[in-house]
């Protein structure tokens, strides 16, 4: 782990609706996760953490508050202060969802290298990193098998293999581990501390299962829409 | 660059070949309706370049033969030959008929009557697939291929009977009914005399029975080499009692005021056949993008740019165009020679309907464009 801000949040706010349908999910809420760390968000169904990783993400946007994304302010208050939030995702951001959500027609290379031949990568180059991910998930044989000729451990693998592939400075996990047995559970989470440590990435992972945290560095959770980091020594479990 | 437009076609390639050809199926209608079309001015010029006639002088006031009645004396052949410029002239019989082809179907047909032994011939010799033109001035009948007679066939027309020496292909009037040949004497007769009932009913009403069956429908002429057809053809006007066309003035009457008509009630279906195209493709590019919505979430919240996904659709669409239209194509030519009636395909009419269709495909695209921008990339996890 470094120093180098991951994520930073500073007093985040998210209100759905107005007037009587008002909904406050989150209320000044504040985090930072750096370079290096494994975070667990957990909180109950419907406490905002989708949400609160949407902002992140660039995806949704909050009402107030400060997003830091490495060294750089992406929200500022109330706007925006990037000019374009995709091109944030795709080159400093891997998502990896509960389900693989690979792009059905393509095959599993192909997923894999999409995002780093759009950020502009010669072929080449994106094809070598794409096959070192898949050679490093160990689904290298299967690098032109389509997505539904895989089972859904190696979809998972690729997805993350995916996430990766641009070399992201944050992982926004959600759920990735939801729909898998525990010691495939394990083995992504297994998967994921390693990235980090050998990647210096910094990983956000929404999770409801608590088996899971002692391999996080720091355990997020939403209490009274405010964000409380817990922080533990995660090295030592692994 | 991986072009998705490709993969995902390439991915559920027998569904979209499978919907290219139903609209293909669509557009090869479009260019049968278009054919038709050109068949029927095709057809409608048929009898005009094969008697190939530089005057046709018919009833005056009308516009016979072909869009109005016309009824004139045959003897006027022989005035109008002596006229300074005229070459050669022959007089015309025309009449609708029905007749009995040997599979027991009665077919309406264009009989023409014209003299064997005169000096112009209504049957053009390059349409002639089996035995001569005519050569008696009776009982002798050349007859379309369509019919399905053969030589020698016997065929029953008002009291008498016909034997077949000839066998035409292509030869119809500006209808597009097969057209049969008969000597205009027995053509006269068809078309100017009374039944034997009608003449003894007549009789016993005690009216005069007079039916006058040296009449024709228009004399022909052929000009003398230099002559000027317009300046012929004003000469003869002025003789009074008869109308005179010349052969681009006949040539106009039949595609403006025979089959001008038929034509808008063809163009209109076309037209709206074109509508219909567009918006199948419109509707198709627009399903197959909701059932790509996900994908497309996914490929926003990954952060793939607007253009990229706004390429797919739009070369997807394209792509099902081109498709179409060469479906469309196999599809027309495959099915045009089952038609009744002459269908002219044409490689212009062709290259027209694919830059509507590529002009419909853009359009038609945009429905899923729109649907694709809009998509939330919140969609792709649920929230």
């Amino acid at each position: 782990m470094t120093n180098e801000v991951g994520i930073k949040v500073e007093n985040l706010t998210k209100i759905f609706g107005s007037g009587d349908s008002e909904v406050r999910v989150l209320e000044n809420a504040s985090l930072e996760v750096k370079k290096g760390e494994f975070a667990a968000l957990v909180a109950p169904s419907g406490a905002g953490k989708t949400t609160l990783l949407m902002m992140l993400g660039c995806v949704t946007e909050p009402t107030s508050g400060k997003i830091w994304l490495g060294d750089e302010l992406v929200w500022d208050e109330d706007h925006w202060s990037i000019p374009d939030t995709r091109r944030i995702r795709r080159e400093k951001i891997g998502f990896i969802f509960q389900a693989h959500y690979l792009i059905p027609f393509l095959n599993i290379v192909e997923n894999v290298k999409l995002i780093p031949l759009t950020n502009g990568w010669p072929d080449k180059k994106a094809d070598k990193k794409a096959m070192e991910l898949l050679e490093y998930f160990d689904i290298a044989d299967k690098r032109d098998a389509m997505p539904s000729q895989l089972s859904g451990g190696q979809n998972q693998r690729a997805a993350i293999a995916r996430a990766l592939s641009n070399e992201p400075q944050i992982i926004l996990a959600d759920e990735p581990t939801a729909a898998l047995d525990m010691q495939r559970a394990v083995n992504v989470v297994k998967m994921l501390r390693k990235i980090v440590e050998e990647q210096n990435v910094a990983i956000i992972m929404v999770t409801h299962d608590e088996r899971l945290l002692p391999y996080c560095d720091k355990i997020l959770s939403i209490e009274n829409r405010k964000v409380v980091t817990t922080t533990q020594d995660a090295h030592l479990i692994v | 660059m991986i072009n998705l437009a490709t993969k995902d076609i390439a991915h559920s390639w027998l569904k979209f070949v499978i919907t290219a050809m139903g609209v293909g199926m669509l557009l090869g209608i479009v260019l049968i309706m278009i054919g038709v079309y050109r068949g029927m001015v095709i057809d409608a010029q048929v009898l005009l370049d094969d008697i190939g006639a530089d005057m046709w002088v018919v009833q005056e006031n009308t516009l016979g033969p072909f869009a109005e009645s016309s009824r004139i004396h045959e003897d006027l052949k022989n005035t109008l030959r002596a006229t300074v410029d005229i070459d050669k002239t022959a007089a015309l019989a025309f009449l609708n008929l029905q007749v009995r082809t040997p599979d027991g179907v009665m077919k309406r047909v264009y009989s023409v009557g014209y003299d064997p032994h005169g000096d112009i011939s209504a049957i053009n010799p390059k349409r002639l697939v089996a035995g001569r033109t005519l050569e008696k001035s009776h009982y002798e009948i050349v007859v379309s291929q369509k019919l399905g007679f053969k030589l020698g066939d016997k065929i029953k027309l008002g009291r008498n009977i016909y034997t077949v020496v000839g066998i035409t292909k292509g030869a119809v009037s500006s209808g597009g009914d097969p057209a049969i040949f008969l000597s205009l004497k027995d053509a006269q007769e068809l078309q100017f005399l009374y039944s034997n009932a009608r003449i003894h009913n007549d009789r016993a009403r005690g009216l005069k029975v007079d039916a006058d069956n040296h009449l024709v429908n228009a004399i022909v002429a052929t000009l003398k080499p230099g002559s000027d057809p317009d300046a012929v053809a004003e000469d003869i006007r002025r003789w009074k009692h008869l109308s005179v066309y010349t052969a681009a003035q006949e040539r106009d009457v039949l595609t403006k005021n025979v089959i001008e008509t038929a034509s808008k009630q063809i163009g209109m279906f076309t037209v709206i056949l074109i509508g219909v195209s567009t918006i199948i493709i419109a509707l198709i590019i627009y399903t197959m993008t909701l059932e790509k919505i996900k994908e497309i979430s996914i490929m926003k919240l990954v952060g793939l740019p607007n253009w990229m996904i706004t390429k797919m659709i739009t070369q997807e669409t394209l792509t099902l165009g081109v498709l179409a239209f060469i479906f469309g194509n196999l599809f027309a030519h495959a099915i045009w020679d089952k038609f009744p009636k002459r269908v002219v395909l044409e490689v212009p009419d062709a290259w027209a309907l694919f830059g509507i269709v590529l002009i419909a495909s853009v359009l038609a695209s945009l429905f899923g464009v729109y649907k694709a921008i809009k998509a939330d990339p919140r969609a792709a996890i649920g929230g």
